[in-house]
């Protein structure tokens, strides 16, 4: 165990880096036969609010034979402390250096985290690209949303997870026993994964690039690697185990609560939402099974607060069940009960009185654009008529406080869109006068605008992005126009969503690039105390590459660097859904009709399980 | 609602040093929880469950006489409030005993700690005992300010391996024991505490009543 005990006195939040916590596993290391590291390459607030790693947390430790430990990136006070004492980076259970661990397994939740997988390989002293890690070094290796294009991190991984991790994690975990009773090397184990469905080993695979870049080919470069992956997915996601525990932490993190999942995948089909395609089908967890759940957690961490989890919760078929069995147990445990993502309706109204009893705090709707014509471009299928009804039923309610959240630079967008958005502000404090009971209290209708990026395997993967300097004049334009002062307009940096959308469609050119970033000091780039474009700029010019060829329009020829990943949505439907988006035709949602997207062929027996 | 008084005391030992006195509030109302202790609650618009502490412990302090004041909403014997507890407590932290009513915080005056560093010789700390006044900078309500502590130290002795310092506790006059190895540092020739390690051993009343 190292000592940490005297740089601890120098950093902000101790108890972010001790261990120790409630819950928390801690295995004999003499007894197990695997340590994994699992890495959230952020810091310890925003990683332990994560789902996913507690799933896999809880997975990973049911195995007698492995141990899987929480390894997060250091906030720069303790990175300086560590670096200073040298101090590399440790495992929170064992407080033990990673470097010479089985696995370390980086989770891909945004893109402006990759530079922090960098620095945490560094500083764990293991080398950052996989080509140069030999015998006895970890196995390094990515999964989550952002791995669905894997090929910016291509040169530093050694393999990815396509799909959700918890169906293909003990398979991984079983070659590897296997491998290591046959004494193989270390490509040994890369070839006999890549054989398994769903795992990608880039070093296994050639790209040629034609003389503009674009990609010529992508090959396997040996029989055991497949020509395409697809994604693996829980089919019974009903009886799949979910963690009874979750570890409790001292200090205050992003989301300190109970989360259960309600349901994976969406039926809506908004056509900029990455999530709503990577995540099909749809799969519900019956409320009878998410009461247990919810329970058995609150039982063993003693939470005062559950929120539910999933993409939009109106659409669980079961919601007025579930919240019914989840009230009585909040109430009489005296626990909040938090509803995100809820279409407001008069059930959700009713619902959220009595669980927020007095405390009315802000509601939030994400209308995402100004007009109908581009909400249809976007396939949201909100009409101003729902949105005005809502906050119409939410003020009579005795709500002052609206949020409302808006896309520009959307494909197709006119400024009339950008002017809508303003438009549309100004329609929902009219509609607060029309009906608010106490009129004297002002309304606060706030919006937030982020920039459209981009993102493969949705039918905008060919979109071009907005270059910065157009970004910014929208965000003028709409500035401009807002004239009522009970509306509070904010916007995000656009410089950052431009290099997310390099990031999300890159090609393997970008792993020179994040090299670079790393050797300049990128990290945290999604902090704004931590985040420099100056820096990322020089480390393009560094590494010779044009950041403006990934921002471009792609055509229906391009040969997309993710072209080999299947998602189970096809590309046809991907390219029929950008048509209609250019005629600005909608289409109905899973339950109302079925599309054909394809991703029912990942169900058992090709059965799609959503019902219509 | 009924309400029947008790209080805690427990040790804050090892990793658990590193909780923030903040946090540990929300560590009790979870342990309440878990444990299914009916503590009562605030009223108003956001209840919480209420609970105080005799006299707060800083960061990296570790301590075998904490005490936590909390009242329930149903008879229950202290005997099985303790048995509640001690299966849900986190890492670090243990009850040591449950009792009922109020212990005699209002008279809270003194607390002794032990500090494990660099010793002084016992002349050192006589004649730095010795002095009339010793100005240190201190943490006030109103930011760093230079202080007087000599009238705030009741006593200070040399142990096997440690120091043993008797120091002003309370809402009146509060002195940690960090601040009293800043003016040994500071006024004894040629002294280096080096790294320390502090332990809070007991609270007293002004009568020197153990609480």
């Amino acid at each position: 165990m190292l000592n940490i005990d005297n740089i601890l006195k120098n950093v902000q939040k101790p108890s972010a880096y001790t261990g120790g916590e409630l819950n928390s596993i801690v295995k004999n290391p003499d007894e197990v036969k695997i340590r994994y590291g699992f890495c959230f390459p952020d810091t310890y607030e925003v990683g332990m609010s994560h789902l996913g790693m507690k799933i896999l947390y809880h997975v990973l430790n049911l195995r007698p034979d492995t141990w899987c430990e929480r390894v997060f990136a250091p906030w720069i006070d303790m990175e300086e402390e560590m670096r200073k004492t040298s101090t590399p980076l440790f495992a929170l259970e064992s407080r033990e250096s990673v470097r010479h661990f089985d696995f370390l397994g980086f989770t891909l939740q945004y893109e402006m985290s990759y530079t922090n997988i960098l620095n945490m390989l560094d500083l764990a002293g293991v080398p950052l690209l996989s080509r140069d890690r030999g015998e006895g070094d970890p196995f390094v290796n990515a999964g989550g949303p952002c791995a669905y294009n894997p090929e910016p991190l291509a040169e530093v991984c050694d393999f990815f997870t396509m799909g959700e991790g918890e169906e293909v994690i003990n398979e991984l975990m079983d070659a590897y026993i296997e491998w290591k009773q046959e004494g193989g090397k270390r490509i040994d184990y890369l070839k006999k994964i890549a054989k398994i469905e769903g795992i990608y080993v880039p070093s296994l695979y050639d790209v040629e690039y034609n003389s503009d870049n674009t990609v010529k080919s992508f090959k396997p470069n040996c029989p055991e690697a497949k020509e395409k992956i697809t994604k693996r997915i829980i089919k019974n996601l009903d009886t799949v185990t979910f963690p009874d525990k979750f570890i409790v932490p001292y200090t205050n993190i992003v989301h300190d609560r109970i989360s259960i999942e309600v349901f994976r995948g969406c039926i809506r089909g908004c056509r900029f939402c990455q999530a709503g395609m990577i995540y099909r089908p749809v799969r519900e967890k019956s409320y009878k099974t998410l009461t247990e759940d919810a329970i058995k957690l609150i039982n063993s961490t003693g939470y005062e607060e559950l929120s539910l989890c999933s993409l939009s919760t109106s659409d669980y078929t079961e919601f007025p069940l579930l919240a019914t069995e989840l009230l009585k147990v909040t109430e009489k445990e005296k626990i909040g009960l938090s509803l995100p993502s809820l279409r407001v309706d008069n059930f959700s109204l009713d619902l959220m009185e009595k669980v927020q009893k007095v405390r009315k705090t802000g509601l939030t709707f994400a209308p995402e654009a100004g007009t109908q014509r581009m909400r249809d471009v976007i396939n949201k299928n909100v009409t101003e008529e729902d949105l005005l009804r809502s906050a119409r039923l939410a003020f009579k309610g005795g709500w002052t406080t609206i949020k409302l959240y808006f896309m520009i630079g959307l494909p197709y967008e006119t400024d009339e869109d950008i002017l809508g958005i303003a438009d549309l502000a100004h329609k929902v404090v009219e509609a607060y006068y029309e009906v608010s009971p106490n009129k004297k209290r002002p309304p606060s209708v706030n919006i937030g605008v982020s920039s459209f990026v981009p993102k493969p395997f949705t039918p905008f993967e060919w979109a071009g992005q907005n270059t910065r300097e157009e970004l910014r004049r929208k965000q003028q334009l709409l500035k401009n126009a807002i004239t009522n002062r009970h509306v509070k307009y904010s916007y995000h940096e656009s410089d950052v969503s431009v290099l997310e959308g390099i990031f999300a469609r890159g090609d393997r050119r970008l792993n020179r690039v994040l090299i670079e970033a790393n050797a300049l000091g990128c990290k945290f780039d999604s902090w704004n105390e931590t985040f420099s474009m100056e820096k990322w700029n020089q480390a393009f010019i560094n590494a010779g590459v044009d950041p403006s060829f990934y921002v471009r329009e792609r055509t229906y020829d391009d040969i997309f660097p993710w072209d080999f990943v299947d998602i189970g949505v096809t590309k046809e439907f991907l390219k029929k859904e950008n048509e209609k988006a250019k005629d600005a035709s909608t289409t109905p949602n899973c339950r109302e009709k079925c599309s054909g997207c394809g991703a029912n062929k990942l169900c058992e027996g090709g059965k799609c399980s959503v019902k219509i | 609602m009924l309400k029947y008084d008790f209080y805690a005391r427990y040790r804050k030992m090892g990793r658990a040093k590193y909780i923030s006195h903040l946090d540990m509030v929300r560590v009790f109302n979870r342990v309440f929880r878990r444990g299914r202790i009916p503590v009562s609650y605030s009223e108003g618009f956001n209840p919480h469950p209420k609970i105080s502490f005799a006299l707060p412990l800083s960061v990296f302090y570790e301590s075998e006489c904490e005490i936590m004041l909390f009242s329930v909403t149903e008879d229950l014997s202290a005997d099985e409030l303790l048995n509640r507890f001690a299966p849900v407590m986190p890492e670090g932290l243990e009850i040591i005993e449950v009792k009922a009513g109020k212990p005699d915080v209002k008279h809270l005056s003194y607390c002794l700690y032990d500090v494990y560093c660099n010793l002084p010789s016992s002349d050192e700390l006589a004649a730095f005992l010795a002095l009339s006044s010793m100005v240190v900078p201190k943490k006030t309500k109103s930011g760093i300010k230079d202080a007087d502590i000599r009238c705030d130290i009741a006593d200070i002795k040399l142990e096997d391996g440690c120091m043993s310092m008797l120091l002003s506790a309370g809402s009146n006059a509060n002195l940690k024991p960090d601040v009293v190895i800043k003016a040994m540092n500071k006024y004894i020739n040629g002294y280096f505490s080096g790294d320390c390690e502090y332990l809070r051993k007991s609270i007293y009343t002004n009568d020197m009543v153990e609480i």
